[in-house]
């Protein structure tokens, strides 16, 4: 037996080489890609969930002026630049898909979204920041659908609306009169950095710089500068003196919170137009407002978010997807789906259509709007989540003061930035 | 030249050193496989190879990872070929040296009963092995081969390539600041929690189950069937309430709990050693069912006369505990203990329902209890860091299967049969 395994050895490394030798980039054998001839086109588009009704006139009219078959599938707007990474390339991802702006600049980074060749003319319709959220580098890839922002959600049946403060300092002072444990007045979740920004960026404090041309600069974070400690005292104050309970930090406070204010617990809490939904079928009766100004006389800077429709890298009509996304997004389409979905559109003119400024909720948004700012879309800002909300959290529960805090933040951000985005 | 050297040299083509030993059948047999091999998977392992080498050269052409993966599948199916490759060659020599020997060639219908008689089991088993290789080899080997690229955001498809980086993915574990001092920060908790909510449940179940089981005690049905609840209910629902009922400052147990015994309330949410206590106090309640059920079957099934001689001879509870009642639990239960620790190493759900891993801890990228399993879930959901999370993985089973390979050892359990 021994003599055979001697035998097999030379002959498999003879097999082995042979077999190595054959192997080569193979360029002819994909190169000849042929051509699908005039087949009836087709598009696919991913909406977001139970949003599909608010596009439905629009698809049909577009099949029928480009005479294209279109076809709509909702999925989560977030998850679906990760439901993109497989389906693009395996030839069954959509042409147009939409997403929330901040994930732009990762989905650029990987490659997945194909840049558009917008006109100034059509850009100009929307408001500057939205359009703004949807550039990398000067670069345009995608239209903006719907603007959201924070606002204020308070109870009509604790507070009457000409009673309501109109300063984080009026509310700090209602709060302390009616805190008790049980009750709160106002509460916010100033232990995320997504809710806390507002306040440290009304005083002056930023996440990344922008240069002249709206390009972030992933090295100067300011975060710990002289106003983000500012503002982090500030919100200290309300955990300090109990008017913010530690039961609403960490990761189960988005649910204590809302459901404080369901049960009539909290009078006021700063949310998104997300929950005015849920609020309504609650049974809450509920205004909605612009955020509080703050101590410095300032609007909070709450973060907008923009979604947007952008074309696939992958998709096999890229012209005609690109169509789509410009006609999806104009102003008549905008309004319709607005009228459908209540998502505030980010077309500049309907923000003083009445269809728009009728409805308290919409009116909150596109004020707010004003004076917010965006959300950084650079994939650096996935660094920056986790260590500003332990920052946060630890400045919440009193386990460290703001600056030592944010100092630490930042230097852990920076750490990582350095380690995860250093070697491109 | 030896019948024994030529045919295994004709072999090299499948099939032609079985012609030369005149087995025309299994000849052609080989032959045909051979030639089909070559004919169905040549163009998979020209790519795949080509692409695991290589992991692409042109974007948007290549896609590194589907190159890689192919790759690997090219690997499972050449292993395979090599195998039949291998068998052809053994079965060209084997009839060689039979005739240099001058016996004759074995017979297809000698073959035949062969191959059913030793060869049923493997025969019965092989659509199953052929499964397992492709559900689990497969993805093992993918994510093994993931550690060492240098697969991340900026290194991912279809805009840019992944390259092969050898080892320098576990170096930067070990020489990046903040990734080795979170490293070893959670590495030292998962030990911790491990060890302490595996022995917590093991030995509340144990325990129960002994007092439960005891001649004196009577509605034992009723008492089974109390301590089995726990396990009946859903564990990530349990989890959830129980994250409620722990809030610090609405949850029942600050509240109505601590409070009905003048107790301050406690930061069980917010503060990392509370947490962990949470965390190892809930694993007990969720775990302790099961060993409990088990622990009552191996106390049934011990012989009553050995007690009964114990007593004549006149030991005492704690002796006839001791003696008798604890080895033969352990003997049964050995397996069953190790499984719960290596369940517990990994234990995703508890640790990522009830805080997501928080507390927050300052300048760690990890929260204040997050094990090696609910990190890695965080690094590639949230920064795109595969191939670190890959590698972590990597280190992660060496743990648990050398503390498991360890301990199966140990134990009497496996010995049989091995």
């Amino acid at each position: 037996m021994k003599k055979f395994k001697k035998y097999f050895c030379l002959m498999s490394g003879v097999a082995l080489t042979l077999s190595l030798a054959a192997c080569g980039p193979q360029d002819d054998a994909k190169g000849g890609d042929t051509k699908e001839a005039d087949k009836p086109k087709e598009l696919l588009v991913w909406e977001d969930i139970m949003k599909g009704e608010g596009i439905k006139d629009a698809i049909a009219k577009f099949e029928k002026e480009n005479d294209v078959k279109v076809k709509m599938v909702e999925k989560q707007y977030t998850k679906q630049i990760e439901d993109l990474r497989l389906d693009g390339p395996a030839g069954t991802g959509p042409d147009v898909l939409t997403m929330p702006s901040d994930q732009i600049g990762t989905a650029v980074t990987e490659g997945l979204i194909k840049e558009l060749d917008v006109d100034d003319a059509t850009q100009g319709i929307y408001t500057e920041a939205a359009m703004d959220a949807q550039k990398v580098e000067g670069k345009v890839y995608g239209l903006p659908k719907a603007v959201e922002t924070t606002m204020l959600f308070y109870n009509k049946d604790l507070i009457s609306e000409d009673q309501l403060p109109t300063t984080l300092e009026g509310w700090y002072d209602y709060s302390k009169g009616v805190a008790n444990g049980e009750k709160f007045g106002f509460l916010a979740l100033f232990d995320q950095i997504y809710y806390a920004n507002s306040v440290l960026s009304g005083y002056g404090g930023y996440i990344f710089g922008q240069d002249d041309n709206g390009s972030y600069d992933p090295t100067d974070i300011g975060l710990n500068n002289a106003g983000a400690i500012e503002g982090a005292q500030y919100i200290q104050k309300f955990y300090k003196e109990g008017l913010f309970p530690a039961g609403i930090v960490g990761e189960q406070g988005i649910n204590v919170i809302e459901s404080l204010f369901t049960e009539g617990k909290a009078t006021a809490i700063i949310s998104g137009p997300w929950n005015i939904e849920p609020f309504t079928k609650a049974g809450v009766n509920f205004g909605v407002q612009k955020l509080p100004e703050l101590g410095n006389g300032k609007n909070m800077q709450a973060f907008i978010g923009v979604k947007s429709y952008n074309v696939s890298s992958y998709s096999k009509n890229p012209e005609l997807a690109e169509k789509f996304v410009e006609f999806i997004s104009n102003e008549e389409n905008s309004k319709t789906r607005y009228e459908i979905t209540k998502e505030v559109p980010a077309v500049a003119s309907l923000a003083n259509d009445p269809v728009v400024t009728e409805s308290p909720a919409a009116k909150a948004v596109a004020e707010q709007s004003k004076f917010s700012v965006l959300m950084p879309n650079i994939p650096q800002m996935n660094e920056v989540w986790a260590p500003a909300d332990s920052a946060l959290q630890t400045i919440a529960t009193g386990k460290a003061q703001p600056k030592e805090a944010l100092d630490q933040a930042v230097e852990t951000i920076k750490g990582q930035i350095e380690a995860k985005h250093g070697k491109k | 030249m030896q019948h024994r050297t030529i045919a295994p040299l004709l072999s090299i083509i499948p099939g032609l050193g079985q012609f030369y030993n005149k087995q025309w059948v299994k000849g052609l047999v080989f032959l045909i496989l051979g030639a089909s091999f070559v004919v169905a998977f040549g163009d998979l392992l020209n790519m795949g190879f080509w692409g695991l080498f290589t992991l692409g050269t042109e974007v948007p052409r290549d896609n590194s990872i589907f190159l890689l993966a192919e790759g690997i599948i090219a690997l499972i199916v050449s292993a395979f070929g090599l195998g039949i490759y291998y068998w052809n060659l053994k079965d060209a020599y084997k009839n060689g040296k039979l005739r240099d020997e001058n016996f004759p060639v074995t017979s297809l219908k000698s073959e035949y009963q062969n191959l059913i008689g030793q060869g049923y089991p493997y025969l019965i088993s092989g659509p199953s092995l052929f499964l397992l290789i492709f559900a689990v080899i497969f993805p093992i080997l993918f994510s093994f081969a993931l550690a060492f690229t240098n697969y991340d955001l900026y290194h991912s498809p279809p805009a840019n390539l992944a390259d092969w980086v050898g080892l320098e993915t576990f170096a930067e574990i070990f020489t990046v600041d903040i990734w080795r001092s979170t490293f070893f920060d959670v590495l030292a908790w998962t030990v911790i929690w491990t060890l302490v909510a595996s022995s917590l449940q093991v030995s509340l179940g144990v325990f129960l189950a002994i007092v439960v089981n005891q001649k004196e005690v009577r509605f034992k049905k009723f008492f089974r069937t109390i301590l089995v609840l726990p396990w009946a209910v859903p564990g990530f629902v349990t989890i959830l309430i129980f994250a409620g009922l722990f809030n610090d400052s609405f949850g029942a147990i600050n509240n109505d709990i601590l409070a009905f015994f003048g107790m301050n309330p406690i930061p069980w949410m917010t503060d990392e050693k509370w947490a962990r206590v949470a965390l190892i106090l809930m694993q007990g309640w969720l775990g302790f069912p099961y060993i409990f059920i088990v622990t009552t079957g191996v106390l049934q099934s011990i012989p009553e006369d050995l007690y009964e001689a114990a007593t004549i001879d006149g030991a005492s509870i704690f002796a006839k505990f001791k003696n008798i009642t604890m080895p033969m639990i352990l003997i049964a239960m050995a397996p069953i203990v190790i499984t719960q620790f290596t369940f517990n190493f990994n234990n995703f759900n508890i640790i990522y329902l009830f805080n997501g891993g928080g507390p927050a801890v300052a300048g760690s990228t990890a929260g204040g209890t997050d094990i090696l399993v609910s990190w890695i879930y965080k690094l590639t959901m949230q920064s795109s860091q595969y191939s670190l999370a890959a590698a972590l993985t990597i280190l992660l089973s060496i743990f648990v299967i050398g503390i498991a390979l360890w301990q199966f050892r140990r134990t009497n359990s496996f010995k049989e049969g091995a």
